[in-house]
């Protein structure tokens, strides 16, 4: 056997799993979303960009979808990445109980995030919840709320969870990162009279720099694809005030019927994503 | 609920003057980490207390107390009630698919690092579009293709669909550890006669060992956690897996709070066990994806 046919047979079961799993449905979604279907009909019309038309102009909850979904980024980007930062530092610090230290505020990461919603959703609960019982027994009972059913917090308070399932990630990474920087550097620059905050700003953050890009890259394109903890938490209501691209995308493809609405949301997505994915492909793959 | 895990870092600065004064640092560095650490995990000491109360003791001393009475029988009545069928169907695929899935996921890794191929980067690269893909754009396909095959709501062909997502992050992660072993040590095997299969199995799959087993805990862990896919593939309640099956739950037995809590105790479990022995790799694993 040759080394061609023999590459061919480590890389086939790969290669054919992934073409039909990802590449395929990814075309085909494309195409898809140039038609006018409702999922079950033989017939599929052709109707060039309207999808993409109707979403833009005339489908309201989009807009609220695509706006929060931008929050939900911007958010994402800066809340659990720089707590995980933050937490990575102190972390990094040489104590007693510091593997326990991190072991409790890496396990959430550990959920699922089904879970990580339903628990939330308890802790969120108007009358049985903790959050509303703990400020009653403060006696704060006018800063108690309904959390998840008031459009104007709703989404806040599902971000709030998902960032305590997130900020595991990037604090793992950035201790990993940490580990990189070597002792002599540091040394140096405190010879140098360097503040803590100098020595961090200007030792240990451009260090980092390689580990942030990736931890923004991952945090980016998981937020645009959100789904999960929006559906189990609050299902898009109160009157859809809490859809997220990926949410709607769900509604109109599986409870609406309207296949080529759905799949020109998720172009959307996908469009969105490689903002990030481009350059970070590009890293991945260079080496 | 985050506001003091920020301000910590506030309790770290200098320690370097005199000794009662770093002692006092110290104490407040200490006491501002277990007061975050308690906040952190306050939602999951909720929902622990909650699976060992009795529904009375829930609606009488509220959320917080502690349980008045340990009440292990609320296990036994979620298990019975649905959660042992979730809970076989996640163990039966979680242990299926992901050694499978490492293993092609290993020799596609092989082929891509060690054999010289023409064109590797450009496969690892059509790969790494399975790690930038929204999982939005290939439900609807996925959807029409397992329908014909006669697959839809079948654990079997939500098999296939978990292997086909696993592949570019194992690949990329082993792909990397691969390139790090010696060409001689492969070269040297082939002078014994070996064939390429034997290199694979004999001496670069062992020597990846490290990379291997992190990856089949990270694996493990996102199979048992995995929720989207799950929830559009699978209908009959008999084929639901654990995170599927617990969001159910809550839709019937909305106000049997004691269920619930303890239904979720039961999906986590696993992953507590796993973490409390695995966890050195999980910062491994996780490493592997950051350093190229």
């Amino acid at each position: 056997m040759t080394d061609t046919l023999w590459a061919a047979a480590f890389l086939a079961p790969a290669l054919i799993i992934f073409s039909v799993v990802i590449i395929y449905p990814m075309l085909y979604s494309a195409w898809l979303s140039l038609f006018e279907w409702d999922g079950v009909a033989p017939i599929k019309t052709f109707v060039g960009l309207d999808n993409y038309t109707t979403l833009f102009t005339s489908n309201r909850v989009f807009w609220i979808a695509l706006k929060n979904s931008i929050l939900w980024t911007v958010v994402a980007l800066t809340v659990p990445t720089s707590l995980g930062l933050a937490l990575a530092l102190v972390l990094n610090r040489k104590f007693a109980g510091r593997a326990f230290f991190r072991s409790v505020f890496y396990f959430p990461a550990i959920l699922s995030m089904s879970i990580v919603g339903l628990i939330w959703t308890w802790v969120y609960h108007p009358t049985l919840g903790m959050l509303n019982q703990l400020l009653g027994w403060m006696g704060q009972p006018s800063l108690q709320h309904a959390w998840l059913s008031e459009p104007s917090i709703g989404l806040f308070c599902v971000m709030i969870a998902a960032a305590w399932h997130n900020t595991g990630l990037p604090m793992l990474l950035f201790l990993a990162g940490l580990q990189t920087i070597p002792p002599e550097v540091l040394e140096a620059a405190d010879l140098d009279g360097a503040s803590r905050f100098q020595r961090f700003r200007l030792v240990i953050f451009p260090m980092l720099r390689e580990t942030t890009f990736v931890i923004m890259a991952i945090t980016f394109i998981n937020s645009l694809k959100v789904y999960d903890i929006v559906y189990v938490m609050t299902y898009g209501g109160p009157a859809n005030q809490t859809q997220v691209l990926g949410t709607w995308m769900y509604f109109l493809t599986y409870n609406f019927n309207r296949i080529g609405l759905g799949t020109a949301i998720a172009m959307v997505l996908f469009a969105l994503t490689l903002i990030f994915a481009i350059p970070y492909t590009r890293k991945l793959s260079r080496d | 609920m985050t506001t003091e895990a920020v301000s910590m870092p506030a309790a770290v600065l200098p320690v370097e003057t005199g000794n009662t004064t770093r002692r006092l640092w110290s104490f407040a560095f200490y006491a501002a980490l277990t007061i975050g650490a308690i906040i952190w995990i306050a939602p999951v000491y909720l929902l622990v207390s909650t699976a060992f109360k009795s529904s009375l003791d829930f609606s009488t001393n509220g959320a917080l107390s502690l349980p008045s009475r340990i009440e292990w029988g609320n296990f036994a009545k979620a298990w019975d009630a649905g959660i042992k069928t979730y809970f076989f169907n996640s163990l039966g695929l979680t242990l299926i698919k992901v050694p499978i899935g490492v293993l092609i996921e290993a020799m596609a890794a092989f082929a891509l690092s060690q054999m010289n191929l023409p064109r590797s980067r450009l496969i690892f690269g059509i790969f790494l579009i399975g790690l930038i893909v929204p999982i939005q754009m290939t439900l609807v396909p996925l959807t029409i293709v397992l329908r014909n095959l006669g697959l839809i709501d079948s654990l079997f062909g939500l098999f296939w669909i978990y292997l086909g997502f696993g592949l570019p992050f194992g690949i990329l992660v082993l792909r990397g550890f691969m390139k790090a072993i010696p060409r001689e040590l492969v070269e040297a095997a082939f002078m014994d006669g070996c064939t390429w299969f034997g290199v694979f199995w004999r001496i670069v799959l062992p020597l990846s060992k490290p990379a291997v087993v992190s990856l089949l805990i990270f694996d493990g862990v996102a199979t048992w956690n995995e929720f989207i896919l799950a929830q559009i593939f699978l209908r009959a309640n008999t084929n639901r897996t654990l995170p599927l099956g617990v969001v159910n739950f809550q839709t019937e037995y909305a106000t049997a709070y004691e269920l619930l809590a303890a239904a979720q105790c039961i999906t986590i479990a696993p992953l507590i066990i796993v973490y409390l022995v695995f966890q050195r790799h999980f910062v491994d694993g996780l490493s592997g994806s950051v350093k190229s």
